[in-house]
């Protein structure tokens, strides 16, 4: 039998900013992107990007930290959950007077120079690793240095050299990513005074990247389509595939709100991992695959369902049924789960989560495959 | 793109009638006497400028102080002006004051005498725009694309001609303060106009005085795009003429020289009036 070559995959996801506790639409968008990672590793060669350091110079990390380090102090973190790191964000977030490029600078530079990551922040991404590790969820990397591979000034640069950038810094204007020649619109990156936005930071972690790769795959908040289809068409043109892969979020009672209005309290990643041990007891297997049969089976891609604890619990429920039967059942060969999960990729190279983790629901259905559970859900 | 402005407040890179007081029609006479920066001259070129544009309002000017004439552009707003309005648009990649200079006077002699009257009633409105000509040739046609590609022009038209376009584009930004640089001359572009105007005498050497102080790059494109954009609709700048940019902090100690000037809110007095630029007679 003649084996494809294995293809070079980069999985992007759009990163969570660690100034506040993971909520029900954060969960939601690491478990797909684990289960798309996990399954198509069997398959391809995967690269899971995800650095916190790449985006820490964006305005709402630093300015957060700015804000604790003024009205803070030496208030220590470590002692701090992640609500309440959560409800200082609130409160940075209200404050109405805006923050000087000058006072962020010396965060920027920390960032650039040395790494520097705020104890706030640090203790949040402490946290998480837990919720990672809990969950089952691999961690890509949540707490090292990840610095991207081009600085500010060599992004600028490298897009200029082919007319993707407008830069009026010189004049006191603002940078812009220019593909008025496609029809899209002007958008601004870095602002007069030197601030990059999100957009500008994922430019300097994925143009030197994703040349190396056949097939790059961009995870993201539905809101953030438009900045994606400009980075779809800026990095198709060095080369892979790209792939858009936009994710809904979890509305909280009908509402989709941002971290920074404090929607979350009462469904944060803690408070959801809590009440569902009480549900699966000890069976931490039951956990994480219930978890994940509700936030990507059930919510599916759309963002039209609130969340629900009791279909939470129903899920939960549903993979303790599910993983018994499992292990009752004979683990199919290496080829079955080569197979498995072909069958979920179409005409990309990733394995689609979604129709994945539906293929193991459903009324009739054969057990599932134990090696595929423990190679994606476990 | 094109938000109206508060009276008080500069235009940034947006000009409007009803939003600014600027320049002057050709104000020879008016500002011959020696006190020709004077509060009372300086609104009386700001209220020239009224006539000349639309001089079917002259009944209702007050000519009492600046802030009567606030009071008459916030009239500006009615709606019979609007549906009558043109504007230009500016298309900004690379900014070179000179050049810039040199283009906008060719543009302006490009215009066919329908577009120059329309644009003249409209007080010359334009719209500066962030955007790369050369990304941008293939979607759009422009009237005029300055020699190195660095700025292009649209209309003058109804703003419904340009609104992709603006749609597309960010407006121009530009923060920084202008800095005085050395003098600098430019000829006018022996542009072929559509009304066959000015061919009609020899050319002639001005000074353009540009205000610094206080004032930014967008601010300073503003005011100048109105003093050269009227200056060749009114026959005052012809193709082939030379034009010496002369940058100073205020316009101070100059009178006597300028046939026309661009006069807007003070930069520190908001009740009172100040020179941006202006154009010296024949020198």
């Amino acid at each position: 039998m003649k084996v494809p070559p294995r293809k070079n995959v980069l999985l992007a996801p759009v990163t969570v900013t660690p100034t506040k506790p993971l909520t029900p639409s954060h969960l939601k968008g690491l478990l797909w992107t684990d289960v798309m990672f996990r399954a198509t590793v069997p398959l391809a060669k995967v690269t899971y990007r995800y650095s916190h350091t790449t985006y820490h110079v964006t305005e709402q990390t630093v300015g957060f930290w700015e804000y604790l380090d003024r009205t803070r102090g030496g208030t220590d973190y470590a002692q701090l959950s992640e609500e309440e790191i959560g409800e200082l964000y609130v409160r940075y977030r209200a404050e109405e007077q805006p923050q000087s490029a000058r006072a962020l600078r010396p965060y920027r530079d920390a960032i650039g120079h040395s790494g520097w990551t705020h104890p706030a922040s640090r203790r949040l991404l402490e946290l998480w690793a837990g919720h990672y590790e809990r969950l089952g969820m691999h961690d890509p990397g949540l707490r090292e240095h990840q610095p991207p591979g081009l600085a500010l000034e060599e992004m600028v640069e490298q897009l200029s050299a082919t007319g993707l950038v407008l830069d009026q810094r010189d004049c006191g204007g603002p940078v812009y990513l220019d593909l008025t020649r496609y029809g899209m619109p002007l958008r601004r990156i870095i602002t007069s005074d030197g601030r990059p936005n999100y957009l500008a930071c994922a430019l300097r972690e994925l143009l030197p990247l994703v040349p190396w790769y056949d097939e790059v795959v961009l995870l993201y908040d539905r809101e953030l389509d438009t900045d994606y289809q400009l980075l779809n068409r800026i990095l198709t043109r060095l080369g892979p595939k790209v792939r858009r892969v936009p994710v809904g979020r979890v509305p909280i009672d009908g509402r989709i709100a941002s971290a920074r209005h404090g929607g979350w309290r009462g469904h944060t990643a803690g408070v959801l991992l809590s009440e569902a041990a009480e549900t699966c007891g000890d069976d931490t297997e039951a956990l994480r695959l219930g978890m994940r049969l509700y936030f990507v089976a059930t919510l599916g891609p759309g963002q039209r369902e609130s969340f629900r604890h009791d279909l939470l619990r129903n899920c939960l429920t549903l993979a303790a049924r599910l993983l018994k039967r499992s292990r009752a059942a004979v683990a199919a060969g290496t080829g079955d789960l080569f197979d498995a999960l072909d069958r979920h990729r179409r005409d990309h190279t990733y394995v689609d989560p979604y129709r994945l983790t539906c293929s193991l629901l459903g009324r009739g259905r054969p057990a599932p495959d134990p090696g595929l559970l423990s190679a994606v859900y476990l | 793109m094109t938000s109206s402005l508060e009276p008080t407040t500069l235009a940034p890179t947006v000009s409007d009638p009803s939003d600014t007081l600027a320049p002057a029609r050709p104000a020879t006479a008016a500002l011959a006497s020696p006190h020709a920066l004077s509060p009372a001259a300086l609104l009386r070129s700001a209220l020239d400028r009224v006539r000349t544009a639309r001089p079917e309002l002259a009944d209702r000017l007050d000519l009492s102080s600046a802030q009567a004439l606030r009071a008459l552009r916030a009239g500006f707003h009615s709606a019979d002006a609007v549906d009558t309005e043109v504007l230009a648009v500016v298309v900004v990649g690379r900014l070179d004051l000179p050049r810039w200079v040199r283009e906008t006077c060719a543009f302006a002699l490009t215009l066919a005498p329908e577009a120059r009257d329309a644009w003249r009633g409209s007080f010359t409105r334009t719209v500066f725009l962030a955007g790369s000509p050369a990304n941008l040739r293939e979607r759009f046609t422009f009237d005029h694309l300055a020699g190195d590609g660095s700025v292009a022009w649209c209309g003058p038209a109804p703003g419904a001609a340009t609104a992709t376009l603006r749609r597309l584009l960010k407006t121009f930004e530009a923060g920084h303060e202008l800095t005085a640089t050395p003098a600098a001359t430019v000829t006018v572009p022996r542009t072929v106009t559509a009304s066959g105007a000015g061919w009609s005498r020899p050319a002639v050497h001005r000074d353009l005085y540009i205000a610094t102080a206080g004032v930014t790059v967008a601010h300073a494109l503003v005011h100048i795009n109105h003093l050269l954009a009227e200056a060749v609709l009114d026959g005052l700048i012809h193709p082939c003429d030379r034009l010496t940019l002369r940058f100073v902090p205020r316009l101070t100690g100059l009178a006597g020289q300028f046939a026309m000037l661009r006069v807007d809110t003070d930069v520190h007095r908001p009740d009172e009036l100040q020179a941006y630029a202006g154009l010296t007679t024949e020198i």
